[in-house]
């Protein structure tokens, strides 16, 4: 099992353009897992959902989320 | 009927001028154009450089294209007195003429931009390697000074300028200037607004992570800029005020309409990896477009390298991959890419085949897509990167 990335200092947009670019290279039933923070969870990782990925998080600390996105 | 005025104060290579010319003149053919440009710093060499400067001329004498020189950096470089007696189709403008050149180029742009109430500055350099940031000063300060709100956005490099306790022994303290500016505008009774991208002041050291509180505070920063995510500084670009960049210009229809948001035209002219213009042009323009901008692309010059081969991180080595970045984002809605051909065939190198998606235009194209926005009432805002 790969360490989850931390992604926390990532604005929006690269977090976006940096998950599909994973999500790309991922093979179907895989998925990635990454830290997020509460911005980056609502903003960017939410709206995968509505693009039949699986998106869930878990809170790690005050602003830093274990976030798991799979197709 | 459109207005466009320019702002250049890099250095100004042949080929840029040559297809500025040809984009312009073509603009003008088709959409009745009035351009002014504004030269200054290293830019103003090209009106004496003999690769250059019958271009100016011929952009000056036959298409009617007003150019408009730093009188006091024409000084600074040496070149007053060859563009004095050599280029008579130049409009010299000093701090000292009746019309100076910064509070010429305020008025040039609050006129096409009817009434604004601010106008900003996209500063992407930092103070003393590089003098932009003096042009920044100079331009905010006439921006105050025309009863207009000041607006800075610090990006890239440019957020070096929020480091507190500058002291320069030499230049100009720009950190003390930026606070004299802010200062200025609040006893008149404005509201400047000053920001820092927090991506780029996190990655210099100037936005630290609180590890009791688990957000992000500022680290030795002057009080006056703001760090703000960059989709909150583009909200900022939704509004109809002009924005200046060391290499920057917009197009802005006579009729323009208030509620349109202007378009977002970004040239990625430098090669894509050694410095971080590239993904900062990129960035700029995919945050626009996600945050309801629409935005345009042109890989011009230099910046054809990126879409040219096939680009591979090495294992040991952490950056953006400028290809799979643009791979990835064909698809987001209001973003446009297109490739300029003549840069590809001045160079001899051709288009990656993983992006037969990318339009390959030349400069009458260019010219339509410059014209694009104002055809609908809206302005165009055009950032060198």
């Amino acid at each position: 099992m790969t360490e989850p990335m931390d992604f926390t200092e990532l604005t929006c947009t690269n977090l976006m353009i940096k998950l599909k670019i994973l999500l790309n290279k991922l093979p179907q039933g895989d998925r990635v897992a990454f830290f997020a923070t509460r911005e980056q969870v609502d903003n960017t990782c939410s709206p995968f959902s509505g693009q039949g990925y699986q998106v869930s998080w878990d809170q790690e600390a005050e602003n830093r989320y274990l976030v798991r996105l799979g197709k | 009927m459109a207005s466009s005025t320019f702002f250049f104060s890099d250095l100004l290579s042949g080929e840029r001028l040559g297809w500025v010319g040809e984009t312009l003149r073509a603009s003008r053919a088709t959409g009745h154009l009035n351009t002014t440009v504004f030269l200054t710093g290293d830019a103003l060499y090209s009106l004496v450089d003999a690769r250059t400067r019958d271009s100016w001329r011929a952009l000056a004498e036959r298409d009617g294209i007003r150019i408009v020189a730093d009188g006091d950096e024409l000084e600074l470089h040496g070149l007053q007195g060859p563009v004095a007696s050599g280029s008579p189709w130049v409009t010299v403008a000093g701090s000292q003429d009746e019309a100076p050149f910064w509070q010429s180029l305020v008025s040039s742009l609050a006129v096409a931009w009817k009434g604004t109430k601010e106008a900003g500055f996209l500063l992407c350099e930092g103070p003393y390697m590089s003098r932009v940031t003096v042009y920044m000063v100079r331009f905010l300060s006439a921006v105050q000074a025309g009863s207009l709100s000041p607006e800075l956005y610090t990006y890239l490099d440019g957020v070096h300028a929020l480091h507190n306790g500058q002291r320069p022994s030499e230049f100009e303290n720009i950190g003390r200037a930026i606070a004299a500016i802010s200062a200025s505008a609040v006893q008149a009774g404005r509201d400047p607004w000053f920001a820092a991208c927090s991506r780029c002041a996190t990655a210099r050291g100037y936005y630290q992570m609180n590890p009791g509180t688990g957000f992000c505070e500022p680290a030795s920063a002057i009080e006056e800029i703001a760090i703000r995510p960059l989709k909150e500084i583009l909200s900022r670009f939704s509004g109809n005020l002009p924005v200046v960049s060391s290499a920057s210009g917009d197009v802005v229809p006579e009729a323009l309409q208030k509620d349109r948001v202007p378009r977002l035209v970004i040239f990625i002219a430098r090669p894509p990896y050694c410095a971080e213009w590239t993904f900062g042009g990129l960035s700029l323009a995919l945050a626009a477009a996600m945050g309801g901008i629409p935005a345009t692309v042109v890989f011009i010059e230099d910046g054809v390298y990126a879409l040219h081969g096939s680009h591979q991180v090495p294992a040991n080595d952490k950056v953006f991959n400028v290809q799979e970045m643009i791979a990835v984002t064909t698809d987001v809605p209001d973003l446009e890419y297109f490739v300029h051909g003549p840069s590809l065939e001045g160079r001899g190198v051709d288009l990656s085949p993983g992006f037969p998606m990318i339009p390959r235009i030349g400069n009458e194209d260019l010219a339509r897509e410059l014209l694009k926005a104002e055809r609908e009432g809206a302005a165009s805002r055009l950032i060198f990167f």
